[in-house]
């Protein structure tokens, strides 16, 4: 049996960060993949010829200083800076549009108010501030509350304190009053166009199951900003896979292992203290350390066991909101879709927004969704919001971790797949009407596919909902925000833990401050 | 007329308002109360609308009057008298019931012929959010600090508030920090899983706000009002005798006693400032009267966007009280009965008419109600929390008759098109049907009714938006940001202003707190 110092559960971007990093310490690492790629949702994949595409998240980008730590422009990374405009489809297709220039992006609001327009420029330098300051809190790692507080762990706590209070006490209390805000109140403290206003509202719910008038969704708002360093995604040249290929690369050549198609089936603890893990084929290894960049309730309640946990412990795990309701929609054309260049989103009013989301609530498929819609040459990508992984079939409702549950699950979603395609091109093709003649193929992934092709429990790409109860220290449980568990040597690196959520790669850096 | 002898004037005389004036006569301060109606009580009143019938018109229960009010101001002496309220009774759509006492092993009997995994939870859940309430109950009772000043008074409050903390163990600081940020549906729904039991409770959550129970932060509410206490004991609800009138007209004679003089029918037109500081106010009807201090327990728009020139206010606090929420989301209905309500799920008992009976089936029917309301529409099927106070005092109605309270949610304030004749009368008429499924004489009983949307609640108190608790209790608008951040203390940027209202920490209810509060800080100014 082969003993490792760190096996890395999930090659994702947060685990290769993680491994990347341990390696470059001189560690012995493995990282362990399920998949036959590496990437986890930082992926590029093809379908079929001239049909590739960034199946998960159309762009992202990591934290420059982990780029620069793992040297990854060495191995082939090469961030496209070229940010493309943000455009809201309007059904006059006088759209409007978000440019990078900031003055053209101005004259585009003008056309819905004055007002509105004026406001743009204090409110790009506002969110700046607010993207400064949730950089540094996700680089902080939360402490746990009061009575286990060491001092080094208070300390950048209080350092966060004070660069929150460094920004002077207007912005300071703008940035703590937006958090608990609901993504309208958040937008309409600056604007008044109810167009305007939804734009910029549907980042808050981007990739959540809230509306836009759910508490906590401001903080969703000023998180995916930070993320995406503006209203707009960055994309990757070649594709955001090229993140984890260059990621990969550099575990490869500092000295780590990985290995695809090595799925974990339980990690073995005894008394607290886990010794390693049993693949599905049945193969042990051993490592001093187990990091899992999976997502914390598959950790906890199917790779450790809640037989190995304490009562309470396996209960709030139990009780995390994962929740997803994403759905992705990739379109191969020839071209003639028609659809510009940029983030494209279809997002018309608060109201609409709103609306889409109570399909969510009900553990329904929205049929006017709010969508995200990106081209890379001749495919089209669709994010579609809201589907629920959790499908309501009119028959009482079952515990969803139940057996029985997924069964249903699976054939409910098989039946709704051509649902969600249908919805996606007809709402996108009253905007572009011959969008549905230049489809020659097309490839889409529904909440259980996001589950049972990538391993996120209930399809949640966050690996648990942001929400105000799932966020700083209190993510993923209370008490556990500082990536360690009641296992001694097994530590969590993945979206679900503060820090994550995002392709910054922050959860998988952070995790080594912790590490044994 | 000018009259330059008061020490202190109130505007408005609700609950708060007389509060901060018989704390302020008992110090020995000459003070008037200034009330725009020809009775004194704001939105807790009785009123004969229907003549033998006395309504409980807007609040109708009580359990957040804070007991150091109570024994300051010699209440009982003054005729307050508060009787719990022992039950609360959910009919359910199966044609059984869900019952919760005032007795925790009898509810726990009742909960265990539903569920008994629900029975089981019901313990522990008990005795978590005790816990909780009581964790929390000193916040409520602390003036909240300004944490962007540096100011030695702030950074005292910010090390006392941390001193707070470092007293909780961790297992409370968790669950505050969750309990503050949660839904109450999430919440409940890691305990129970019976609907009718989820959807009462659930209730407790969205009581006064505009959200549903599955809105994030709904379970603040919830526990807000599981702070509850009479007589020291938590979370028993009570109805005052007299109804909740009967608690203005005690705090009333309490402040008359303590010298305080009230004027009806005396509508403040403005607050007069000179120098920067609030020297007096002038009355619709040309008076001007003058002090050396006003107390406004108006809510937080009235109070610093109509009474005074925004000139003498900052811009940034005039932009958070114009986007302070306090969009009214619910409405009264108050009828006199004839004869009692036949539950269908309990045809043979009227022990259930002592207490509240709450059409409340599960989560999502209260869900639906709130998804009406937030496209504009009042709820079709809405949740209806109702009390029968003739039960309880029998001079509330005739001999042999009653008189029954609604509170009713959702209803917009904004509903589309605005509220008219036609609007109220549908609104009345969802109510009364949805009574009527589970209770099928309703129709018959009524004798009268008195409908009151959130427009109603507005033009008859003068709460803007018809909110009850002056601004809704939102996670952004609570502690040191209630109702703005900076101005948070009950001082105003106007010298000798103070807001004594609902819409000022700790927040709404029939609590007194905020009127105490301003008291105490006028007098420590040295007005």
């Amino acid at each position: 049996m082969k003993t490792y110092d760190t096996i890395i559960i999930g090659a994702g971007h947060n685990g290769l960060v993680a491994a990347a990093y341990l390696a470059k310490q001189g560690k012995k690492v493995l990282v362990l993949e399920r998949r036959d790629i590496v990437g986890g949702q930082v992926v590029t994949e093809s379908f079929g010829d001239d049909f590739t595409v960034d199946s998960l998240h159309a762009g992202g980008t990591l934290r420059p200083d982990i780029v620069k730590h793992l040297n990854l422009a060495s191995h082939g990374l090469v961030v496209d800076s070229v940010r493309k405009p943000f455009i809201s489809l309007q059904a006059d297709s006088n759209h409007l549009v978000f440019d990078v220039d900031p003055a053209k992006t101005v004259e585009s609001i003008k056309r819905y108010s004055e007002k509105d327009a004026a406001n743009w420029i204090p409110f790009l330098d506002f969110m700046k501030k607010a993207t400064q300051f949730i950089e540094t809190a996700n680089a902080t790692i939360m402490p746990r509350l009061p009575k286990g507080f060491n001092l080094s762990e208070g300390m950048a706590l209080a350092e966060l304190g004070l660069d929150l209070r460094m920004m002077g006490g207007k912005d300071m209390m703008r940035i703590v009053r937006g958090i608990p805000m609901t993504a309208d109140e958040f937008v309409d403290e600056w604007f008044e166009s109810d167009v305007v206003k939804a734009a910029i509202a549907s980042l808050g719910i981007h990739g959540l199951t809230l509306g836009v008038y759910g508490a906590g969704t401001g903080y969703t708002l000023m998180h995916n900003w930070s993320n995406r360093g503006g209203l707009s995604h960055v994309s990757v040249q070649g594709g955001i896979g090229k993140i984890t290929e260059a990621l990969a690369s550099a575990v490869k050549s500092l000295g780590g292992e990985i290995r695809t198609g090595a799925e974990v089936e339980r990690i073995q603890v005894d008394m607290y203290t886990c010794k390693g893990v049993v693949l599905k084929s049945g193969e042990e290894i051993s490592a001093k350390n187990i990091i899992s960049a999976a997502d914390p309730k598959h950790t906890f309640l199917t790779l450790v066991g809640a037989m190995n946990l304490p009562p309470e412990f396996v209960w709030n795990v139990q009780s995390i909101k994962m929740r997803g309701s994403v759905a992705k929609v990739h379109l191969l054309t020839d071209g003639k879709h028609g659809i510009p260049d940029g983030t494209v989103v279809v997002a018309p009013s608060i109201k609409y927004l709103e609306q889409a989301y109570d399909a969510a609530k009900y553990h329904q498929i929205s049929e006017k969704p709010y969508l995200e819609v990106t081209t890379s040459g001749n495919v089209v990508s669709i994010h579609f919001q809201f589907a629920a992984y959790a499908l309501n079939s009119g028959v009482q409702e079952l515990a969803p971790a139940s057996a029985t549950a997924s069964r249903r699950t699976s054939e409910l979603w098989n039946e709704k797949r051509n649902l969600v395609e249908k919805i996606a091109i007809d709402t996108l093709a009253e905007y572009f009407p011959n969008l549905k003649s230049s489809i020659v193929n097309r490839k889409s992934l529904t909440p259980l596919d996001l589950e049972q092709t990538y391993g996120l429990t209930e399809g949640d790409l966050n690996h648990g909902q942001i929400m105000l109860d799932q966020f700083m220290f209190m993510r993923p449980i209370p008490g556990w925000s500082n990536h360690k568990t009641p296992i001694d040597n097994l530590y969590l690196c993945g979206s679900g833990v503060h820090g994550g959520g995002g392709v910054s790669g922050t959860a998988g850096r952070n995790v080594m401050k912790v590490l044994k | 007329m000018t009259n330059n002898n008061y020490d202190a004037i109130i505007i408005g005389g609700g609950h708060n308002g007389l509060v901060a004036a018989a704390y302020l006569a008992r110090a020995g301060k000459k003070v008037v109360v200034l009330e725009r109606r020809h009775m004194v009580g704001g939105a807790t009143i009785t009123e004969e609308i229907i003549p033998g019938f006395k309504f409980t018109e807007f609040s109708y229960v009580v359990s957040l009057l804070r007991p150091e009010i109570i024994r300051d101001l010699k209440l009982p002496q003054h005729g307050l008298k508060i009787l719990p309220l022992p039950s609360t009774f959910t009919p359910m759509d199966n044609g059984d019931y869900i019952a919760g006492w005032d007795d925790h092993d009898t509810t726990r009997r009742e909960i265990y012929r539903h569920s008994p995994k629900d029975a089981e939870a019901y313990d522990e859940y008990g005795r978590r959010m005790a816990r909780l309430a009581k964790a929390i109950k000193p916040i409520l009772g602390m003036l909240p600090p300004d944490p962007t000043s540096l100011s030695p008074k702030d950074l005292m409050g910010l090390l006392k508030l941390g001193q707070f903390a470092s007293t909780l163990t961790e297992k409370e600081l968790y669950g505050l920090s969750k309990i503050m940020t949660q839904s109450a549906a999430d919440m409940l729904e890691e305990w129970f899983e019976t609907d009718a039991l989820l959807g009462t409770k659930s209730a407790s959550g969205i009581i006064g706000t505009f959200l549903g129970p599955r809105s994030p932060s709904t379970a603040y509410v919830l526990l807000h009002h599981y702070m509850g206490e009479i007589d020291g004991a938590f979370r028993a609800w009570g109805f005052a005798k007299g109804g909740t009138g009967g608690i203005a007209e005690s705090i009333a004679s309490s402040a008359r006693a303590f010298g305080a003089e009230i004027r009806l029918n005396a509508t403040v037109k403005q607050v007069i400032v000179k120098g920067g500081r609030a020297v007096g106010v002038a009355l619709e009807n040309g008076d001007e009267i003058y002090a050396k201090a006003v107390l406004s327990s108006a809510d937080p728009f009235v109070t610093f966007l109509k009474l005074v020139d925004q000139k003498y206010l900052p811009d940034d606090l005039t932009h958070s009280i114009k986007k302070f929420r306090t969009r009214g989301s619910s409405g009264k209905v108050n009828i006199a009965l004839s004869e009692l309500p036949k539950f269908t799920a309990l045809p043979d008992s009227n022990v259930l008419h002592r207490g509240a009976v709450s059409i409340s089936p599960s989560i999502d029917y209260i869900e639906r109600a709130y998804d009406d309301a937030k496209y504009g529409r009042f709820a079709k099927e809405p949740y209806v929390d109702m009390i029968f106070p003739s039960m309880i005092d029998p001079d509330m109605a005739p001999p042999g008759k009653h008189v029954m309270s609604c509170f009713v949610q959702y209803a917009p304030y904004d509903i589309e098109g605005g509220w008219d004749d036609t609007k109220r009368e549908a609104f009345g008429e969802a109510v009364i049907s949805t009574i009527e499924r589970y209770a099928p004489n309703i129709r018959r009983a009524i004798i009268g009714k008195q409908v009151l949307t959130p427009l109603d609640i507005e033009s008859i108190s003068g709460i803007t938006g018809g909110n009850i608790f002056h601004g809704e209790l939102l996670l952004h608008q609570l502690f040191f940001m209630r109702p703005a951040t900076k101005w948070s203390g009950f001082r105003t940027p106007i010298k000798g202003y103070y807001l004594a209202g609902s819409g000022a920490h700790p927040g709404g209810g029939i609590m007194g707190s905020p009127g105490k509060f301003a008291a105490e800080l006028a007098l420590k100014d040295g007005i």
